[in-house]
Order: structure tokens, then C-alpha cells, then sequence
């Protein structure tokens, strides 16, 4: 089980990287949300991997819990990398608006 | 007056002129010349302790700790050259009065003056190396804009570069130099320093030190090859090329070697060194001046010439040789800048300074005549002149240096040099005062008011009065020369007079005197010789290396900043990978402690589409629509992945989120091309996929190493577990940690939502304010719209569902502390069923039955949380601290009422007006001119009489 | 319990959207709000100083919670100046933008600035790894509404880059905590420090000194250290001046984040720790200060040339901190005190030139509306940034070679930072004499826009007064953080208060002492 989720972890790295460096802003935007995939269920098993026992307290019988912790991170985490996700969309969208070029590298820096 | 007036007079007064500017001319001159007289009257004050041989000192702490203090110290050195700097200033001030045009900046030129004067005087009072560095520094700057005071000058502009590059570079080299012997010497005072001679001599970092040392006073003092600035320094005002350039700040450097002698001079390195630079300075600098045709140019040349002179003469090392330097440098600062306020004169007469358009002013200009030739001769070194005693001195020194095992070398050098100097002197009184007048001079000259004429009158007058009696001068000189000596030797007993016998110095007087008249007699063929060698210019030279330097730069920083994100990612992922894996192999690597999980079927199942999902979205990323789907089904899996392993709270977050993500994507892609075009090179494709391959494997084998291994301390959950009910009231401990244990996180998460909201709104509307706005009016879309943009299925639909959803809401909220939901998640259910009635029934129809601006419901969230903080203070907690009781509303189940409650409705609002506020913000960039809202919540309705609103 | 330490992060947290909704459509009362709370964040931060000075620790348990279960506020020497410092800056900054009327070319100028402030005085004060984070992504977020503030294509374009880097930043720091948590299983920085120490030898330390290095890179990046530069030229070239001089003290966050976590949390003393950080940092910071004046050399527009004047500086205080002993980080925190009044008076300068310019082109143009003050501004700046004296940049600078001197690298240090000071020296030279001194060989335009308003001029001014103020009081200063790189080096007490402060329910024996 800990060898899929960390081959998955792995999966989405590779694939978020590979789109990362690319030169439209769409599939380098598509990369970043894989990436943030990846560094979630990564987060998240930091917790290491608990199966059918949800850090809901039980008042009435003591259990092992998953780790509650990671968890509360992790939606952290979910939550801004979405804020953050809208931002970098409405940005790319506003420069390809103004310039109709949704290409990443910025041509004005290139030296003349 | 104190050291500390004495420094800072000129600097004080400096603001002075600046302001007077518009008092006019005669007010700004006169005030900095009182300023300089105060500053010279407080020096003079100090002189009878200076004669009675003490030191006068003045020390406050700056920086105690870098060893960096107000120290000052008042010598019989120190005073000379203050004396000098002063005195002369005085002069020039006077001079510059009347030189200076009706249209050039009074005020900026003597609050320059100012300034420099202020850090020439801090340079040689004071006592502390570090200070000395600020202010020697300062003189470089001043002389910068000194020399660039005619801005609409090119060769003022360059030559103040150049002066600063040159200059500059000594000045740092000077900064290391000097730290080091300090460090050596333990501390940065220079009467520390002075008392180490042995153990700096015999510190290993003795030579780079002084090669340091050395570079900056050369650059200062315009030594071979560091000379070529100060002649292009000409292009500033004759006063400043008279006082800086020839008087004073080119003395620093001298005064820099007079200063440390004690300590650096004696050893091989030293004399080979100092000797060799000044007497080959000397006789390049006496050579080139005498084909130069610019009267400033000459003197400039002339003046590099000397300084090399005195430069060997500090280089022999003995105590004869540091006296006839001292002398010598008072001789030079008298007859020099009298030469330079004469061609001053001459300039601003004649309006030319090119010696080959002048001739005969002999009868023009009579007073000018008098003045300069006594200078030039004395430069000459002809007796009962001041030039003539201390060049005897010379000679006598250099007859008794041996340089490279050969007793012959330096006396010959001496006296080329000498003789090329009394050339150039009587070329620069022939060509420019003797001959007939001529009747092309480009403006009829003739002698100058006073105010020009009588500042170089008075040096001549000491010109004079030093050359026939020398013993005036002696006493004086020798008390300077003693200062120079310090430990280091006796001051030498030899008197100053005219007659020595005949002493071989006087027989290479001679040779040097009469070989120079006869060179002046041949001068014409000889121009002609010299024009017709070729020579290396320093100038090109300099503007290439700047230049190359330049192109380099540009070659390394262009080429690797050019905007190329791609690369940039790359770098920093390689990065990262570089240093993790380093991180990861210095270090050790434990036995695993867990054994893993059996696999499941379904576990399987769902690894297998996040994988396949991944990988086809990375190879159909190019269709973007069909990517979006996929990522949709990657989110998809990973929530469902979070409630396989026991994380529900997350699974709901996650799936929400996605929902909202993709509508937003969704939007933006409206904007967007559909497609993204080949045009990586698959070469380049392959490239990026290994660095990608890399840094997932680098990835899951980080997180299957620790999946494998426990903790190496038990985590702090243990205790969120422990404490959630007791303390945080809840049992959904995930969501006690988000609003209480861990609440301040959660408070800076919905403040990013809300400025993330904030942000997107302000950007549209600059978008819609700006050019922008026409062409999404205009915008033509790129796919057939549906017929129905509204059906009514949909809107009765959303209507039906609206309130349902807004109960689940409000339950997910209410049960979030002891069961998975919350006000996060709630918000965005209930963003979603307020996006739906957006999508059902079109934006104004929507927007027009929002009762409270999105602005206010993000606000007021962010507050209402931040209250509920505050609100613990009343009661003496923290911020934050939570508090909770249970309540029960028939027909609801028993539910706990907690501060954390309200502070989750301040979450829930916050999320709902972000949320919602990007949204809109995105459509209404949707909206085109052809659009009509229609108030109608459907556009066909058969119930409805009116046409349905027409839509393109 | 005294609130205040909290304060300097809930002030603005509140300032920024009480704007939002009481006074979205008053700009002047914006204004008067925004200058109100940057005033009182003035008067806090010097409270903390001199509450501080001493020695003292303060301590702020959000929700009651002890260390290090719950987060916690930490006020030392080194916060409460970083504090003080941010609040000085960023209220000449706005006096700039209000003065300038930059304020007024988009929405939600102030709300962002405060809300900026708050994720910048958070990232100083939280003692918690995770919440510091959270502060990261709320100045992020905030820098990137101020840095596309104004729109225009350039802008935008830049502002993608520089999200998307920081993106992966994020990114990078949630791999960091991760890893940190899944080993050590906590998040404070003290308690994490704790755990370190009490570790025996045979602990396999693979997994914590991936994670150590991870984090120490996502501080590089924000501390633009070369190669993790990149984002930085054109972002803070493009975006709105003023914005650039206030984005001058995001870098020394990262700066601050690698001098807190490097001494206190991951000292190179520890076996599980050591060798990890000044085997590279000392090199990359040299490089970052050849390249930044090799940047200002080969600049072909003033605003390019300024940020990378910023990335040498930068790199400077790496220098310094490289160096990693106590001198090192006192020499480091002046000269990062220094560079970022000078980097914020040439963002300044820049917009005043710019004003009144065509462009920013290191080429000969009409001479701009007041020019002499701002030549003048500008050589100030410029020797200020260059270490010349008789600035603190030359004090900084003295400091910086000295605690080199003992280093078995000195040679490098001291050549690399000499030489590069005299290359920028030139790189300035020549711009400065283009721009201000060649346009008087032009005539002025007819049609030339007016100069910048007084109250520009003057927040310009004032900085430089700040900068002159640290010069001349350097003394007491460079006390100042001689004092705090001892409390760094010496952390105990730090660790002490953090750790051993019980709150709401805490066990009563230290709870870290079982946990491993």
C-alpha cells in the first residue's frame, strides 16, 4: 500500500514538473495543480497511512486514530493552493488578454 | 579650535553655498571663502603646540566594535598638508570667484569645493585608518563631480568616469590593504599601527598588503601607468584642475606613503617598488609634457612628473630622501598651482590654452608674464628659486641610490628627468610669452583684474622668498620630516642652502638645466620626430577594457535572464534535486520500521487511474478542454483516495474545491485558445521529461522512505488527540485543530482567500478599465453558443435545489466540529448552489437579486474571525482562545455552541464572498456587447407574451 | 497577558478589511488608515525593541496553547528589529505611493499593503514552521496583487512568471514540512531544536537533512540567491515602483528565515545537522554578489539595473552569514538593515525618473523634471549600494570583509566583494552620468510633464534620512545585533521560554522530553 501511494506521489511530481516546463501558461498552470496534488498526498502520508479509522473521537472506546494533524495541514494547504490556483488563472488570463501571446517566457527580456 | 571644528567647518559650510545661490556670486564666494578662512584660522591656532612637537588628538567612538572612530590627530605632517589644503584653498576660492562664467552654477561648484576640502583635511588629520578611508573616498567622488562639473562637456563627463573607475579601484584595493594592517597591527589606530613596524614587516601578509597600499596611493597619485586619468581630469575648471589636480588630492596618495613609511618603507619590495614606479613616472610624465600643446595638458603632464619624483624620493627609504620629499611637496603645491591659475589666466583671456596659437603676451599681458615665468622657472630648478633647492636635494639622494645593483641607473634618470622638466618649463615661457604678438589670438588678451592675478602672485612671492632663504623654510620642514621619520629614523642634519660647493648634485643641475635649453632650441625637428612615433594612447585603451568588461557582462547576464521561465524552472528543480540528494547521502539511513499495508483491490484500482490519468494528461495536455477533464479525474481520485485512508474532512475539501477549480478553469479557458501549439523541440521534450522522471522518482522515494519508518520522536498529535474533546470541544479533532489548536493558521488561510478574491477583482477591473475592455466586446466567440443559453429545466432546477442546498450547508457547518464538515466546506456548498443560479439564469439576472456585496460578505468574515479572537482578550486569553457549551434546539440533535463556531462562520463567510467574488469577476469579463440581460430568469417561457430576447 | 506582540500582525489583519468594508470607495480615508496603522506599527515595533533589548523573550500562545502543540509568537532581539524595520520602510513607502498617487491606479491598493504587512510581520514573529508558511502565502499573495497593481501588459506578463515561481516555491516549502514533520513529528521551531539536541548518536539522519537542506532552499529562493534568483529581475522591475521599495524587505524575509531556523533550529553544530548548509551557502552567496554587479554593469534600463544591484546585496548578506559565526550574522543583520533603506531609495528613484521619462532606457533623453534632486537622490542611492563611504553601505561592507577575515575562504570573500563593489561602482558611474548629466546637453521639452509631488520628494528624502540615521548611530546598532547574534548563537533561552511555558492543559512536565 505504502508503495502505491508513494509511486502515485511520484507519478504526479514527474507529470507536474514535465507540464511546469512548458511554454504555454495553460498546461504550466495544469503542472503547478498537479504538483500541489502530489505535495498534498504527500502532506498528508507524513501522517503515515491509516485505513478505516477517521480522526473522529470516539467518545465511548479508545481507538488508534489517523493522524489528525496532517490532515488539518493538508486542507490548509488545499485551501490556498486554490486562492492561489485563481490568482495565477486570472493573472495568465489578464496578460493573455492584453498581449493575445499566452506563451510563459517573457519575449521583452530577451536581449535585443 | 578643536581637530573636530577643523574637519568639520567645510563640511558644515558646504550647505552653505548651495543656498545662497540666488544671493548671488559675490555672497557665495565670499561665504566659502570665510568658511575656509575659519577652518584656517582654527588650524593656525593650533600651530604653537604643533612647533613645541606634541600631537594634538581628539577621539570620539563611533563604532567601537569595528574598531571604526572619530580619531583625529594633528602633527607636524598633518598640519603641513592642512596648512596646504587650506591655504591654498583660500587662494583658489578667490580665483575661482572671478574665473568662474556668468552662467555656471556658483552654488553647486563651491559646495563641491566644500565638500572636498572637508575630506582632504579629514584624510590627513586623521588617526584612525578607517576613517581615513571614508574620507579618502569622499575626495574621489568630490573630484568626480568636480571634474564633471560642466555636464554639458563630454570630456568632462569621461574624464570624471575615468578618474572615478581609476581612482575608485585604488580606493578599494587601499580598503584591503589597510584592514589587513590593521589586522596585523591588532587595531586600526594609526598611532597603533605606527609602533609595529617589526611585526608588520614580518607578517607574512606584509607584501599583499603593501602591493594593496601601493596600488591605491599610485591611482591616487597618478602613478606610471596609473597617470593617464589626471590629464583627462584637465576637462574640470582650472581652479579645480589647480587646487585637486595638481595641489592637493594628488598628494594624497604621496601623503598615504609619507604617513606609512615608518612601517612599510625599508624593506626590498618597498624601495624597488616605490623608486622604480616614481622615477619612471617621473621621466614618461616630464617627456609627454613636453610635446603637449594644451597649456594644461603640459602642466598636467608636468605634475605627474613631479609626483613620481617625490614618489622616489619616499621609495629610497632613508631619512634625507623623506625630507627632500617633504620639502619638495611644499615647493611643488607653490609654483604649480601658481602655473595653473596663470594658464587659467591665459584661457580666459585669450580664450585658447594651444601653446601653438599664443606667443608674444610677453607685452600683452605683462603681470601674467612676471608671475608665471618666475613658476616656470623655479619648476626648472633654477637657483634662488624654490624648485631649485629641493630638486638639488633630489639629485643628491638619487646619486646615492643604488637600484638594481647599479650605482649609475638612477642619478641618469634623474637628471633625463630633470632635463626633459626644464624643457618643457622653457617651451611652456618661450612658446607662450616670447616671439612676436601676434594678431590671431582668438580673443585680445590682456592682464586680468586683480582677483585673478594676485592668488598666484602671493605663491610666487613665496616662490621667491623660499628660494633665496631656504632656512625660513628648514625648521618647519625638518618638524615635518621628523612626523614622516617617527621610529623608523633621525632627521638627517644636512642644512638647506643655495651653495653646496661643487657637489656632484650640482654639476647634474647643470647638465639637466643647459640640456634642456638646448632641447627647447631643437624643439621643432623634434616635434616632428615625436609626432611621427607611434604611441599607445591611454584612452582608447581604457574605454576598450570598460568596454570588453562591459560586453562580457552583457554576454554572461543577457543571454541567462532573458524571461525563459522554462529554464528557470528547470534550474531551480535541478537545484533542489542536487542539494536533496546531497542532503540525502551525507547522511545515514535507518532500517525500516513499518511493514507495509496488504494492497487492496480497490486501492489498486484507484492508483491505477490517478496514474493513467496523469500520464494521458501529460500527453493530451495539448487539448485543453480534454486536459481540464482529466485533472478534474486526478483531484477526483485523490479525494477519494483521502477517505480510503480515513481522512473524510480532506475527501469533502478536496472535492468541493475541484468543483470550484474547474468552473474557474473553465471560465478562463472561454478566454483562452483551445489548443496549445507544438513548439518545444522533441529533443527538448525529452530533455525536461528525464529532469521530470528524476524528480518524481526523487519524490516517492523521500515519502516511501519515511512511509517505511517512524517518527524519530513521537509526534505532537498525540496530545491533539488527547485534548480535542477536554479542551477544543469537539470530536472531529481535524476540525478542532483547524479552528482552535491550530486557529491562527486557519485565520491567515481565509485572509489569503480573501485577498486572493480582492486581487482578482481589482485586476479585472483594471482589465475592463483598460484597452482591454473593447476587445472582449468585441470579442467574436470562438464556438457555436447553445441555442438556449438558459433552459428552463436548469433554472427550475436550481430553484428547486437552492434551498436544499443551502440546508446541507448550514448542516455540514453546524456538525463540522464533531463530524466531517465545517465552515469551509460549507461555504463552498454553498457558493456552488449560488454558481448554479448564476449559470441557470445568466449574470444580471443573478447579480440583480444580490442583496450584500461580495466585498462586504469577505470583510465581514475576515472580521467576524478576527473578532471572535479578540474577544478571548476580555476574558485575559490569548488571542483565539476557544470556549464551548452545549445547547439543543428541538428537532436538532444535541450540538455544542464554541467561540470556534463563531470563528468557523467568519471562515464561512470569507470563503463564500471569495469564492464567489472571483467568480463573478470572471464572467463579467464573459459579458459582450451583443449581450442583453434580460430580467427574465429563463429566455423562453412559453408562459411569457414577450419575445424571447434574442441572443446572436 | 500582554497582547501586544500579537498586535503587529492583528492591526493590520484588521486595518485591511475594515478598508475593504467601511471605506471601499474613500480614498482619503484609506489613506488616513493606512498611515494611522502604519504609524501605531512604528510605535510597536520600537516597543518591541526596547522591550527586547535586554534580552528578554516574549512569548504569545495563540489560543492558550502551549508550544508545541499549538502556534506561538516568539519576540527576540532579531524579530522585533526585522519588525521595526518593516514598519520604518513601509511607512515611507506609502507616504511614496499616496504622494505619487500610485494608490490611485488600480483597487485595493492600501488593503493589500496592510494585508502585505501582516504576512511580512507574521513571517518575523510565529515560532511555528508551518505557520510561517501560512504567512509566506499571505505576503506571496499580497506581493502579487501589488506587483500586477497598476495592470499593463509588461506587468502582467511579469507577474506570471513571478507567481508561478513562487508557486513552486510553495510547493517546495510543503514538501519541506513534510518531510520535517514525518520525521520529528512536530513543527515548532524550538521544539524541533529540542528534539535535535536530545537525539543520540546512531539516529539515521538521511531523512531529517533532506528535509533541512529542502527548507533552507525555499529561504534561498526568496532570498534571491543566485541560481534561485531568477524571478526576481524582472518582477521587481515591472512591478510598481514604490512596490519594488517595499518588495526590498521580501527578500530579507528569506534572509531572516535562514538566519532564525540555520542558528537556532539546524545549527551546523549538530551531528544531524552539520555540513549541510556551509558547504554551499558561503559559494552561492559569492556568485550572487558577482552576478548582481555584473547585472548592474551590463543593464540596459535603470529599474534592471537596480534589482540586480538588490541580488548583490543580497548576496552580501549571505556573505556575511555564510561565514556562520557570531560576528558573521551582527555583520549580516546591519548590512541587511542598510541594504534594504538603500534598495528602497533606488526603487524611488526610479519611479522620479521614470515619471517624467519616456522610458527607463540607459540612454540620453531630455532631462526629467527635477532633475538636480533626483541626481542627487540618486548618487546617494548609488553610494549607498556600491559601499562607498561615507554611508553605511561602506560601514556594512567594512563589517562584512572583517568577519570574512577569519574565514579559510577570506582570499574569495574579500577579492569577490571588493571587485564587485568597483564594477557596480562603474556599472552606477555610467548610468548616473547618461541619465542626469548628458540630458543637460539637450534642450527641455516644451510639453515635459511636471515633476513628482513634494510629498514624493519628501518620503524619498526621509528614507535617506533613515539611512543617514544608521550611519551615524552605527554604533549603538551594530551593538544592537552584536547582541542579537549571541542570542542566536546561543538559543538556549529562546528554546527555554518556547518550550517550557505551559498552556491550556499542558502535561506537567516538559512534553517534548518523552517524545524522543
Amino acid at each position: 500500500m505504502e508503495f502505491l501511494v508513494a509511486s502515485a506521489i511520484g507519478v504526479l511530481t514527474a507529470g507536474g514538473i514535465y507540464l511546469v516546463m512548458r511554454l504555454r501558461t495553460f498546461p504550466v498552470i495544469l503542472g503547478i495543480s498537479l504538483l500541489t496534488y502530489a505535495v498534498n498526498v504527500f502532506l498528508f502520508a507524513s501522517g503515515r497511512l491509516v485505513i478505516g479509522s477517521g480522526p473522529i473521537l470516539n467518545r465511548y472506546e479508545e481507538l488508534t486514530y489517523a493522524d489528525p494533524l496532517p490532515q488539518a495541514l493538508v486542507l490548509t494547504a488545499i485551501v490556498i493552493s486554490f486562492g492561489m490556483t485563481a490568482v495565477v488563472v486570472m493573472i495568465a488570463l489578464g496578460a493573455y488578454l492584453g498581449s493575445s501571446d499566452d506563451s510563459v517566457d517573457d519575449a521583452q527580456e530577451t536581449p535585443k | 579650535m578643536s581637530l573636530f571644528l577643523i574637519v568639520a567647518v567645510p563640511f558644515l559650510g558646504a550647505l552653505l553655498p548651495g543656498l545662497m545661490n540666488s544671493a548671488g556670486r559675490k555672497a557665495c564666494a565670499g561665504v566659502t571663502f570665510t568658511v575656509t578662512l575659519i577652518a584656517f584660522v582654527g588650524l593656525l591656532s593650533q600651530l604653537p603646540a604643533v612647533l613645541a612637537g606634541e600631537v594634538v588628538q581628539a577621539r570620539v567612538e563611533w563604532l567601537p566594535a569595528l574598531g571604526l572612530n572619530m580619531n583625529l590627530h594633528l602633527d607636524g605632517l598633518a598640519f603641513f598638508f592642512a596648512g596646504l589644503i587650506l591655504g591654498i584653498g583660500l587662494l583658489i576660492i578667490a580665483y575661482a570667484r572671478s574665473y568662474l562664467a556668468r552662467d555656471d552654477n556658483m552654488g553647486e561648484f563651491f559646495t563641491y569645493l566644500l565638500l572636498f576640502q572637508g575630506a582632504m583635511v579629514g584624510i590627513v588629520l586623521s588617526d584612525n585608518i578607517l576613517l581615513l578611508l571614508i574620507f579618502w573616498e569622499m575626495t574621489s567622488l568630490a573630484s568626480f563631480l568636480l571634474i564633471g562639473y560642466w555636464k554639458h562637456v563630454e570630456e568632462g563627463r569621461q574624464g570624471a568616469r575615468m578618474a572615478l573607475t581609476v581612482t575608485g579601484m585604488g580606493g578599494l584595493a587601499l580598503i584591503g590593504g589597510l584592514l589587513i594592517l590593521g589586522q596585523i597591527a591588532g587595531s586600526y589606530d594609526l598611532s597603533v599601527i605606527l609602533e609595529n613596524r617589526d611585526a608588520i614587516q614580518a607578517s607574512p601578509l606584509y607584501v599583499p598588503a603593501l602591493l594593496l597600499i601601493l596600488l591605491g596611493c599610485f591611482t591616487k597619485s597618478a602613478q606610471f601607468p596609473f597617470h593617464f586619468w589626471l590629464p583627462r581630469a584637465m576637462a574640470a575648471p582650472t581652479p579645480v584642475s589647480a587646487y585637486l589636480h595638481s595641489a592637493t588630492m594628488v598628494k594624497a596618495g604621496i601623503f598615504m606613503l609619507a604617513r606609512l613609511w615608518p612601517v612599510l618603507s625599508g624593506t626590498p619590495e618597498w624601495f624597488v617598488i616605490v623608486t622604480g614606479a616614481g622615477l619612471v613616472t617621473m621621466v614618461i610624465g616630464a617627456l609627454i609634457a613636453i610635446f603637449k600643446h594644451d597649456l594644461k595638458a603640459l602642466l598636467a603632464y608636468s605634475t605627474v612628473s613631479h609626483l613620481g619624483l617625490i614618489t622616489m624620493l619616499l621609495g629610497t627609504g632613508t631619512p634625507f630622501g623623506a625630507m627632500a620629499a617633504m620639502f619638495h611637496i611644499l615647493n611643488h603645491a607653490t609654483f604649480k598651482a601658481a602655473l595653473f591659475m596663470s594658464a587659467g589666466i591665459i584661457d580666459h583671456e585669450a580664450h585658447t590654452r594651444d601653446i601653438r596659437r599664443l606667443g608674444g603676451l610677453r607685452v600683452l599681458m605683462p603681470i601674467t608674464f612676471v608671475i608665471a615665468t618666475i613658476a616656470a622657472l623655479s619648476m626648472a630648478g633654477i637657483p634662488f628659486l624654490n624648485g631649485f633647492l629641493s630638486k638639488e636635494q633630489m639629485l643628491e639622494e638619487a646619486n646615492r641610490t643604488v637600484l638594481f645593483g647599479s650605482p649609475w641607473l638612477v642619478p641618469v634618470l634623474a637628471t633625463i628627468g630633470s632635463l626633459f622638466s626644464a624643457a618643457y618649463c622653457f617651451r611652456f615661457i618661450g612658446h607662450t610669452f616670447f616671439g612676436p604678438v601676434r594678431d590671431d589670438y582668438p580673443s585680445k588678451p590682456h592682464d586680468p583684474g586683480a582677483g585673478l592675478w594676485l592668488p598666484p602672485a602671493i605663491l610666487v612671492v613665496l616662490v621667491v622668498v623660499i628660494g633665496v632663504a631656504p632656512f625660513l623654510a628648514e625648521p618647519f620642514v625638518k618638524l615635518v620630516t621628523a612626523d614622516v621619520l617617527g621610529i623608523a629614523g633621525e632627521v638627517p642634519k644636512a642644512y638647506f642652502k643655495i651653495w653646496h660647493g661643487l657637489v656632484p648634485a650640482l654639476y647634474m643641475s647643470i647638465i639637466a638645466v643647459v640640456g634642456g635649453f638646448l632641447l627647447y632650441l631643437v624643439f621643432p625637428p623634434l616635434l616632428r620626430a615625436w609626432d611621427a612615433t607611434p604611441r599607445p594612447d591611454a584612452k582608447p585603451i581604457f574605454d576598450a577594457i570598460i568596454a570588453s568588461v562591459v560586453a562580457a557582462a552583457r554576454g554572461l547576464i543577457a543571454p541567462t535572464h532573458d524571461g525563459a521561465f522554462t529554464r528557470y524552472a528547470g534550474i531551480l528543480v535541478i537545484a533542489v534535486l542536487g542539494a536533496a540528494y546531497y542532503g540525502f547521502v551525507s547522511g545515514t539511513v535507518g532500517e525500516a520500521t513499518r511493514d507495509m499495508q496488504p494492497v487492496t483491490l480497490i486501492a489498486l484500482g484507484g492508483w491505477a487511474m490517478v496514474v493513467a490519468a496523469t500520464l494521458a494528461l501529460v500527453f493530451l495536455h495539448r487539448h485543453r478542454l480534454l486536459a481540464l477533464v482529466l485533472i478534474g479525474i486526478v483531484g477526483l481520485m485523490v479525494s477519494v483516495g483521502f477517505v480510503f485512508f480515513s481522512a473524510p474532512d480532506l475527501a469533502l475539501t478536496q472535492f468541493t474545491v475541484e468543483v470550484v477549480t474547474i468552473i474557474l478553469l473553465l471560465l478562463a479557458l472561454n478566454f483562452l485558445p483551445k489548443v496549445t501549439p507544438t513548439e518545444s523541440a522533441p529533443l527538448r521534450r525529452v530533455r525536461d521529461g528525464g529532469i521530470a522522471v528524476v524528480g518524481g522518482v526523487a519524490a516517492m522515494a523521500l515519502s516511501y522512505h519515511y512511509l517505511l519508518r517512524d517518527p524519530l520522536a513521537a509526534s505532537i498529535s498525540a496530545f491533539h488527540v488527547a485534548n480535542s474533546y477536554k479542551g477544543g470541544g469537539g470530536t472531529n479533532m481535524v476540525n478542532v485543530i483547524l479552528v482552535d489548536f491550530r486557529g491562527f493558521d486557519t485565520y491567515g488561510e481565509i485572509i489569503v482567500l480573501g485577498i486572493a478574491a480582492l486581487l482578482i477583482y481589482a485586476l479585472t477591473e483594471t482589465l475592463l478599465a483598460g484597452p482591454v475592455r473593447r476587445r472582449l466586446l468585441n470579442r467574436e466567440p470562438d464556438q457555436a453558443l447553445a441555442g438556449d443559453m438558459h433552459p428552463m429545466m436548469m433554472v427550475v432546477l436550481t430553484r428547486v435545489i437552492m434551498p436544499v442546498i443551502l440546508m446541507v450547508g448550514f448542516y455540514i457547518f453546524l456538525r463540522g466540529h464533531n463530524d466531517p464538515g465545517g465552515g469551509f466546506i460549507a461555504g463552498l456548498i454553498v457558493s456552488i448552489a449560488v454558481v448554479m443560479q448564476y449559470m441557470a439564469s445568466g449574470f444580471g439576472w443573478a447579480s440583480a437579486r444580490l442583496r450584500y456585496p461580495y466585498h462586504g460578505i469577505i470583510g465581514a468574515g475576515v472580521l467576524i474571525a478576527g473578532l471572535t479572537g479578540i474577544g478571548s482578550w476580555f476574558v485575559g486569553k490569548p488571542f483565539l482562545t476557544s470556549d464551548f457549551t452545549y445547547v439543543r434546539i428541538p428537532p436538532f440533535q444535541e450540538f455544542e455552541l464554541a467561540t470556534a463556531a463563531l470563528f468557523d462562520v467568519g471562515v464561512f463567510l470569507a470563503v463564500v464572498g471569495a469564492v464567489m467574488l472571483s467568480l463573478e469577476s470572471f464572467s463579467r469579463l464573459a459579458r459582450r456587447q451583443d449581450m442583453v440581460d434580460s430580467d427574465h430568469p429563463m429566455d423562453i417561457n412559453p408562459s411569457r407574451d414577450d419575445q424571447p430576447v434574442e441572443v446572436n | 497577558m500582554s497582547h501586544w506582540l500579537a498586535l503587529p500582525v492583528i492591526l493590520p489583519a484588521f486595518m485591511a478589511p475594515f478598508i475593504v468594508l467601511a471605506a471601499r470607495y474613500h480614498l482619503s480615508i484609506q489613506r488616513a488608515l493606512s498611515v494611522a496603522s502604519l504609524l501605531a506599527l512604528i510605535a510597536l515595533g520600537a516597543g518591541l525593541v526596547w522591550a527586547t533589548a535586554d534580552g528578554d523573550i516574549m512569548l504569545y500562545q495563540m489560543g492558550d496553547w502551549a508550544a508545541p502543540f499549538g502556534i506561538v509568537l516568539v519576540g527576540d532581539r532579531l524579530s522585533s528589529m526585522m519588525v521595526l524595520l518593516t514598519a520604518v520602510l513601509a511607512l515611507f513607502v506609502l507616504l511614496y505611493s499616496i504622494g505619487s498617487g500610485w494608490d490611485t491606479r488600480g483597487r485595493h491598493f492600501h488593503a493589500l499593503y496592510q494585508f502585505q504587512l501582516m504576512g511580512i510581520l507574521g513571517a518575523f514573529l510565529t515560532g511555528d514552521l508551518f505557520n510561517l508558511f501560512v504567512f509566506f502565502e499571505v505576503l506571496l499573495i499580497a506581493s502579487y496583487g501589488l506587483m500586477i497593481h497598476g495592470g499593463g501588459n509588461a506587468r502582467l506578463k511579469a507577474g506570471v512568471q513571478y507567481v508561478l515561481f513562487n508557486l513552486l516555491g510553495s510547493t517546495l516549502f510543503l514538501f519541506a514540512l513534510g518531510s520535517i514533520y514525518a520525521e520529528t513529528g512536530t513543527l515548532n521551531m524550538a521544539d524541533l531544536a529540542l528534539r535535535l539536541q536530545q537525539m543520540d548518536e546512531g539516529t539515521a539522519t538521511a531523512g531529517l537533512r533532506v528535509a533541512a537542506v529542502l527548507l533552507i532552499l525555499v529561504f534561498a529562493i526568496k532570498a534571491a540567491l543566485v541560481p534561485l534568483h531568477f524571478w526576481l529581475p524582472s518582477s521587481y522591475a515591472e512591478a510598481p515602483a514604490p512596490v519594488a521599495a517595499l518588495f526590498a524587505i521580501m527578500t530579507k524575509v528569506g534572509a531572516y528565515a535562514i538566519i532564525r531556523v540555520y542558528t537556532i533550529t539546524f545549527p551546523a553544530d549538530l551531528p544531524a545537522t552539520q555540513g549541510l548548509h556551509e558547504v554551499w551557502l558561503l559559494p552561492a552567496a559569492l556568485v550572487s554578489v558577482a552576478v548582481g554587479a555584473l547585472g548592474v554593469l551590463a543593464a540596459r534600463k535603470l529599474d534592471r539595473l537596480v534589482t540586480f544591484a538588490v541580488i548583490s546585496s543580497m548576496g552580501t548578506v549571505l556573505v556575511a552569514v555564510g561565514v556562520f559565526t557570531e560576528v558573521g550574522i551582527a555583520a549580516a543583520l546591519y548590512y541587511m538593515i542598510h541594504s534594504t533603506l538603500a534598495a528602497a531609495i533606488l526603487f524611488l528613484v526610479v519611479d522620479l525618473t521614470r515619471s517624467s521619462r519616456a522610458n527607463l532606457a540607459l540612454e540620453t533623453q531630455a532631462p526629467v523634471a527635477g532633475a538636480a534632486l533626483i541626481a542627487g537622490l540618486f548618487f546617494f542611492g548609488a553610494i549607498a549600494m556600491t559601499g562607498l563611504p561615507p554611508l553605511s553601505g561602506f560601514l556594512g561592507k567594512i563589517m562584512v570583509l572583517q568577519a570574512g577575515f577569519t574565514d579559510p575562504s577570506a582570499v574569495w570573500i574579500w577579492a569577490v566583494i571588493l571587485i564587485s563593489s568597483l564594477v557596480s561602482v562603474v556599472g552606477f558611474g555610467r548610468a548616473g552620468s547618461t541619465l542626469y548629466w548628458k540630458a543637460n546637453t539637450l534642450p527641455v521639452p516644451a510639453d515635459a510633464p511636471p515633476a513628482p509631488g513634494v510629498m514624493a520628494f519628501g518620503a524619498a528624502l526621509g528614507l535617506a534620512g533613515v539611512l543617514v540615521a544608521v550611519t551615524v548611530l552605527a554604533g549603538p546598532i551594530h551593538q544592537f545585533t552584536q547582541d542579537t547574534a549571541a542570542q542566536l548563537f546561543d538559543g538556549s533561552d529562546y528554546i527555554e521560554v518556547v518550550t517550557g511555558t505551559p498552556g491550556k492543559l499542558s502535561p506537567p512536565l516538559n512534553p517534548t522530553a518523552e517524545g524522543s
